[in-house]
């Protein structure tokens, strides 16, 4: 029995797939704010390239990968997927328990996927920079490694809770010649203005990306690049299920239920999309696919499926999700990327239509499963990963109880090996269980955008 | 020129290790009978031994009592100081009152003690909320949330307070002033093994709230004003629902009247209807009258500073009579991160052992704009078991 499946270099997809062209019924349009109309390729040209822009309207059931980004993408591409076979004797359930591993990018998640990609399609049009925020790091991260190959500037707005917390990911970034900054920023009327009002916010992606979009639509030569939530970035990373496919193929196995971890929804949405096409196609009607979230921003399993912003400040378009309401600041919980509002459309749309399903978790129980899983299969995972890996845990066990023996699979997003502060907190028991109090919430819910 | 009133209350925390639970009254002789010995001026030396050192650009001068209720204790220190009342013989609660009236004359900028509730209480008697009041535990009874963690927590403190540093990358003071309880038992009842505890009031008191460190670990901590103004704005949105809300005592709760710019009474239970007063500093009875003909009621409580109490220390009026007619799933615990850093469970005693156990489990605390916590609540029982 092997512990990796490998695939070889030249099986790295040539295409990304596209679950728009397999919806039942398509995505509700995107809303322009100031004309409360479907937002039209026009509206987004001032922050995106329009090849991107493309893809992210496009029905089209497979887009080509470019061979300069297919280049790239060798450099750690196609990702081992695991058998976590110690974790699964340390259980002692019956249950198979699978992994793709996407912490060996040199950044050390999953987030190149889109990054490269992005950077690319910005300099093929003739942009000079590209401003984003970043929560964890991760993307910051990610992006300022995808503008260096592509010589490209980059300036970072990272969540400021996080760049206290990981100062590390700052200097990742400066090595590969980006700027990072602390948001809110006092550079921009968005993050003054949260400022003003609360010199000691914790900042949250939200706002950070505020930052970034006011910064791209005010400069001539600067692009935006979001890390997750677009449909084109949620395409971008289905080369993760894409080759997963390939590689159960190669166990000779398909799973029964998929997890992996939802902040904006990228990283699952690439996992799982192409195992959610099987299912809306009726060729794997039973796969389970189940978003895992922290208990402090619970955006599917308590939120309101209803147009809102994207951002804290309002600029965006408005889309169709799940969300908290964009003015939501979740508590500082150490997983960072799982820090927003709202999610991906496609993947709230999913969720709403029952094609998935969707849980969460305390901070506390999530380290124990990282603890459990690092003791087992060796990777300290990030925390926002973790969180799929409780949710792993918890079936394995729930197959040995039931006696099943089920394919379980998720993602692992990527490493922790930035995040030991939170390890360090977890350790010396200062971790709070932070949760949101939906029925207050709801009582007092009034302020949605309306539409 | 800065200035710390100081005063030390020598036979603070004599009881302890005899286990009288504390000095008040006769229990000073016994202790002394039964061998205790003096702690408190240990304890203020070792707050106090190197801040002279720490601040040796300031100009800091510390007001004191003569002898070994102050200046036996600077004596030692290397700090500048001067007596500004005397004390004759045994010393006593007066003697405490008299040298804050004296403090509170030389206009000092805080009044640093050493003592446990008893001495809390007896100078926030006297200040008020005037000055900033910070205590260097001493005492057998530490209930109060005016004490520093230990005596060495005393000098970063004062250090934080008088240097007139910033933190540099954060621009702001590295020390705040909060509020907190000032609390004393009744020693008799708690030496038969019974807490009865009383809030006096809410003195100010400095904290470090910007950065937690822990090993390595920087938190990024909200200042409790600004988390109890998150709370005030976020529970006077869901407060529009058109229930009755029981709004029980503490300088949180006030903070949600506040938001509603509503007049609330500091140490009372007041009711509050559609953004509108219904009556304010109620009894039981007076509870639950207005309970009688509420078809939607619900109840608002802050636990006490690091006790963690939310039934049964300082609102007793919400009897257990009354939580059982507005149900538990309606009780509504507010807090601020910092309040509940510092408070690792909750606790319910409300006389009612069945009811105390409905609580039993996890409970969610709301502390910031849509945003909670989750935290234990432990009956009573358990409680006794822990001290």
């Amino acid at each position: 029995m092997k512990t990796k499946i490998i695939l070889d270099e030249e099986e790295i997809p040539k295409e990304w797939y596209n679950i728009q062209a397999d919806l039942h019924t398509p995505l509700d349009p995107v809303i322009n704010p100031a004309t409360m109309k479907p937002a039209t390729p026009d509206d987004l040209k001032a922050i995106f390239p329009m090849e991107l822009i493309k893809q992210e309207m496009s029905t089209e059931r497979w887009i080509p990968i470019p061979e300069e980004v297919r280049d790239i993408y060798r450099l750690w591409r196609p990702t081992p997927l695991y058998r976590a076979h110690r974790l699964e004797e340390y259980l002692k359930t019956p249950a198979k328990i699978y992994y793709k591993w996407e912490g060996v990018s040199p950044p050390g998640s999953h987030k190149p996927n889109t990054a490269v990609p992005q950077a690319y399609y910005n300099m093929k049009e003739g942009i000079e920079r590209i401003s984003t925020e970043t929560g964890a790091g991760q993307w910051g991260s990610a992006l300022a490694f995808g503008t260096r190959l592509f010589d490209l500037d980059c300036t970072v707005y990272m969540v400021r809770a996080s760049y206290e917390q990981k100062p590390y990911r700052k200097s990742i970034m400066q090595a590969w010649g980006a700027e990072c900054l602390s948001s809110p920023t006092d550079r921009t009327n968005s993050g003054r203005a949260v400022l003003e009002k609360d010199p000691d916010t914790t900042g949250s992606l939200g706002i950070s990306i505020s930052e970034a979009v006011e910064d791209a639509a005010t400069h001539d030569n600067t692009n935006y690049a979001l890390g997750s939530v677009l449909n084109h970035v949620c395409m971008h990373q289905t080369v993760v299920g894409l080759e997963a496919e390939k590689q159960f193929e190669l166990a000779d196995d398909y799973p029964d239920v998929i997890f992996g971890c939802v902040g904006g929804g990228s990283n699952f949405s690439g996992a799982c999309f192409p195992f959610a096409g099987d299912k809306l196609r009726g060729e794997k009607p039973d796969v389970r696919i189940v978003s895992c979230e922290p208990m402090a921003c619970p955006t599917l399993t308590k939120g309101l499926y209803a147009y809102d912003f994207g951002d804290q400040a309002g600029l965006t378009p408005l889309m169709k999700m799940f969300t908290l309401g964009h003015d939501f600041v979740p508590a500082p919980i150490h997983a960072g990327g799982l820090r927003y509002h709202a999610d991906a459309p496609i993947l709230c749309k999913l969720t709403h239509d029952g094609v998935m399903d969707a849980v969460a978790y305390h901070q506390n129980e999530v380290f124990d499963a990282a603890i459990t899983f690092s003791k087992t299969e060796g990777i300290i995972v990030a925390p926002e990963a973790a969180h799929c890996i409780k949710a792993t845990i918890d079936e394995a066990l729930r197959c040995k109880k039931e006696g099943k023996e089920e394919t379980i699979f998720f993602n692992n997003s990527g490493h922790g090996n930035f995040d030991l502060a939170a390890y360090d907190a977890y350790f010396d028991g200062k971790l709070i269980d932070y949760e949101y109090p939906a029925e207050l919430v709801k009582q007092s819910l009034a302020g949605l955008s309306k539409i | 020129m800065k200035k710390i009133g100081f005063l030390v209350n020598p036979i603070a925390g004599m009881g302890g290790a005899v286990g009288l639970k504390g000095t008040d009254g006769d229990a000073f002789v016994k202790a002394v009978n039964l061998g205790a010995r003096p702690i408190a001026s240990e304890r203020a030396k070792r707050a106090l031994q190197d801040l002279h050192l720490r601040l040796r650009d300031d100009d800091l001068l510390m007001l004191t009592c003569s002898d070994r209720m102050g200046e036996d204790v600077l004596k030692e220190t290397g700090l500048l100081y001067n007596i500004v009342y005397d004390i004759h013989g045994k010393t006593s609660a007066a003697d405490t009152r008299e040298a804050c009236k004296r403090f509170l004359a030389s206009d000092v900028d805080l009044v640093l003690f050493c003592g446990g509730d008893g001495t809390a209480r007896d100078v926030y008697s006297v200040i008020r909320t005037d000055i900033p009041m910070l205590g260097i535990p001493a005492g057998v009874k530490m209930y109060s949330g005016v004490f520093a963690i230990d005596p060495v927590a005393v000098c970063d403190l004062l250090e934080d307070l008088f240097s007139h540093q910033k933190d540099s990358d954060l621009e702001r003071p590295r020390i705040k002033i909060r509020d907190a309880e000032v609390i004393d038992i009744d020693e008799n009842a708690y030496r038969d093994g019974t807490l009865k505890m009383e809030v006096f009031g809410y003195a100010k008191t400095p904290y470090k709230p910007t950065l937690v460190q822990g090993r390595k670990f920087v938190f990024y901590g909200e200042d409790e004003e600004v988390s109890k103004k998150a709370i005030g704005r976020f529970a006077s949105e869901f407060m529009r629902d058109g229930s009755l809300y029981i709004l029980g005592a503490g300088t949180t709760t006030k903070v949600v009247a506040d938001a509603l710019n509503l007049k609330k009474t500091l140490l009372g239970v007041d009711v509050i209807k559609d953004g509108r007063l219904i009556k304010s500093d109620t009894n039981e009875n007076d509870l639950l009258n207005i309970l009688k003909d509420e078809k939607s009621k619900k109840i608002i409580v802050s636990p006490i500073g690091a006790q963690g109490f939310i039934f049964g220390r300082g609102n007793q009026q919400i009897s257990s009579k009354v939580i059982r007619k507005v149900g538990i799933e309606n009780v509504i615990v507010i807090a601020t991160p910092y309040k509940l850093e510092q408070t690792p469970h909750l606790f319910v005693d409300t006389g009612d052992a069945d009811l105390d156990r409905l609580f039993s489990g996890c409970m969610s605390v709301v502390c910031g704009y849509r945003m909670a916590q989750r935290k234990e609540v432990l009956g009573a029982r358990k409680v006794r078991s822990l001290k």
